[in-house]
């Protein structure tokens, strides 16, 4: 499949995920969902209409935000782990999202608002071709999104610009433990459904410390692979990557 | 968005910096305008206090 045509099944499907609530998680709630993966409940209950249940890990418990941090999201959704991060930095940090699906950044900017924060801001962008200055970074965080970009080269180069002298990058994200079927590649679902589009551990891995970064494994969870991906080998991984 | 974030912001394409061109504001918060890039001769839209700086597929 083509990278724009990826792009395109991708926003399709979380323009949905953000107007009707369908999750790529087959069925589970959203809130079942993000304590499996290290939310907690006070977390998830104070911004219940920011949690989409479409992560796989949770960057922002195990990463390390600091008071005045500025902190951009990859993917930021409907804005749950940026409203996190955003309580983490306080008022005199900022927190950016950036998402390339309209209806995410419409809800996010409305739950932002909803729930009284005035330093976060969200915009539409592509997180390959980041609209973010060089070297303005302190802390990125991604959740369950590098896999859907077809370049995942160019995300972390970009990434790799923007932070700062030793800015630190929180991801959690899936990675296969085996080579997919080539039927199971080109599956629109699993695609959309974070599985078709994710790469090898080790390569995965290997594409960050390419682009510069000192990675660091915080988590891996394979269970996740039962829970909710139908027991396809892959797991969720939760790195730390800082710019030395 | 606010215009204090301006300083954070480039064109998505040549990472060059925007110039800020205001329609509407509201409480230091701007609510329509446009951000453009004078190396790529590109408009990024700012509607409802979203900037849109997805790359056109012109650029």
């Amino acid at each position: 499949m083509k990278d724009e045509d990826v792009k395109r099944a991708v926003k399709r499907h979380y323009t949905q995920a953000a107007t009707k609530g369908t999750c790529c998680c087959g069925g589970a709630k959203d809130e079942d969902i993000s304590k499996a993966l290290g939310y907690v409940e006070k977390d998830i209950s104070a911004f219940p209409e920011a949690n989409l249940g479409l992560g796989c890990g949770n960057p922002i418990a195990l990463g390390r935000i600091r008071e005045g941090d500025v902190v951009l999201d990859l993917g930021s959704g409907a804005g749950l782990d940026c409203f996190l991060a955003a309580r983490k930095v306080g008022t005199t940090g900022h927190v950016i999202g950036v998402d390339m699906t309209e209806a995410m950044i419409e809800k996010a900017r409305k739950n932002a608002a909803t729930y009284g924060f005035k330093h976060v801001e969200f915009r539409l962008g592509d997180i390959g071709q980041l609209p973010v200055d060089n070297a303005s970074v302190d802390v990125i965080i991604s959740n369950c999104v590098i896999n859907l970009a077809p370049d995942k080269k160019a995300v972390f180069a970009d990434a790799y610009r923007v932070l700062k002298h030793k800015g630190r990058m929180f991801i959690s994200d899936i990675v296969l433990l085996k080579e997919l079927t080539s039927e199971q590649r080109n599956d629109v679902d699993l695609i959309t459904g974070c599985v078709s589009g994710a790469m090898l551990r080790d390569e995965y891995l290997n594409l960050i410390k390419d682009a510069g970064f000192a990675v660091t494994i915080l988590a891996e969870n394979t269970a996740i692979s039962k829970q909710q991906y139908q027991s396809i080998p892959l797991e969720s991984l939760t790195v730390e990557a800082t710019k030395p | 968005m606010k215009k204090k974030v301006m300083d954070l912001l480039c064109c998505p394409v040549c990472k060059g910096p925007l110039v800020l061109h205001v329609d509407s504001e509201e409480k230091g918060e701007i609510l329509s305008g446009s951000l453009s890039c004078s190396h790529c001769k590109v408009r990024y839209a700012i509607t409802e206090g979203i900037p849109d700086l997805l790359p056109h597929e012109s650029a």
